[in-house]
């Protein structure tokens, strides 16, 4: 498996500093491992304290059922399903699945059209806010963004994506990226809906990598 | 960007006719479609290699209608 590396930037909210990181155009035996031996444990503490706190099961991450190396290995090699990572410090601190195959675009100026989908998306946990206080890295879901929006430019799609968004991120996919809210979809757990015309990708890029 | 190879395809008019009509209607070039063909194709045949179905279903009737792969 051939990866490669693009410079990015991330911003840590310690040293008040732009970070420099590497986003990768693949999730490899490296990643899976910093999940294994990094996120998990953290992800665990994280439940742990708002289950102590009394916080209802309904408000923990709900990404904390995703196992990455599963998905990982079921779509090893197939080009509709490719994935991302972003490293840091020498840690992973995010990653991303996309399905630029399954999906079509639902905005009715775009109907029907293709659609980069942005089936898993996570961010460390020491870098969510609800999560870690304060969150170490900034950026990384706009950096993730801007590669779901670079891919649909690649496959010609002109920037058009979609996902559905976990209740802890709708804030972010409306207000942040800009991307349009067709509210809740009841074939898909009730989650959001949100889409990216290739005007609102245009609107994102220019603003640049924002946290 | 990940580096490019390039290829001659040879087609048969029909075969044009049906690119030319899926770039017009997608608004994608031709190397655009036949990349989308290879994903979906190889996305099938690896499901289908591990025993799933391929189905269409009619949105207003439920009917649903197998795709047999050979």
């Amino acid at each position: 498996m051939t990866i490669t590396v693009s410079p990015v930037y991330l911003f840590n909210a310690v040293t008040n500093e732009a970070e420099s990181a590497e986003l990768w155009d693949g999730i490899t035996e490296k990643q899976l491992g910093d999940w294994e031996g990094e996120w998990l444990p953290e992800l665990f503490k994280s439940v742990q304290k708002l289950h102590r706190a009394g916080v209802e099961r309904r408000h923990w991450p709900q990404s904390r059922h995703w196992n990455w190396r599963k998905k990982t290995e079921a779509l090893q090699g197939m080009l509709a399903q490719p994935g991302f990572s972003i490293v840091c410090n020498g840690m992973t601190q995010g990653m991303m699945i996309l399905d630029t195959v399954m999906k079509r675009c639902r905005i009715e100026q775009q109907k029907g059209k293709e659609i980069v989908y942005v089936d898993f998306v996570e961010n460390a946990p020491w870098n969510r806010p609800d999560l870690h206080d304060p969150a170490l890295y900034r950026g990384v879901g706009s950096v993730m963004i801007n590669a779901a929006i670079a891919q649909s430019k690649e496959l010609e799609f002109k920037g058009r994506i979609g996902l559905h968004s976990l209740p802890q991120a709708n804030s972010f996919y409306a207000n942040t990226c800009g991307m349009s809210d067709l509210g809740m979809d009841a074939n898909y757990q009730n989650l959001r809906y949100f889409e990216m015309t290739s005007e609102q990708a245009e609107a994102f890029i220019a603003k640049g990598t924002q946290p | 960007m990940v580096a490019k190879k390039t290829m001659t395809l040879n087609l048969t008019d029909a075969e044009m006719r049906a690119l030319d009509e899926l770039c017009e209607k997608k608004d994608l070039s031709k190397t655009a479609v036949m990349r989308q063909a290879l994903r979906l194709y190889q996305l099938i045949e690896n499901r289908v290699e591990k025993g799933d179905k391929l189905f269409f279903e009619d949105e207003a009737t439920k009917e649903k209608a197998e795709v047999m792969m050979l």
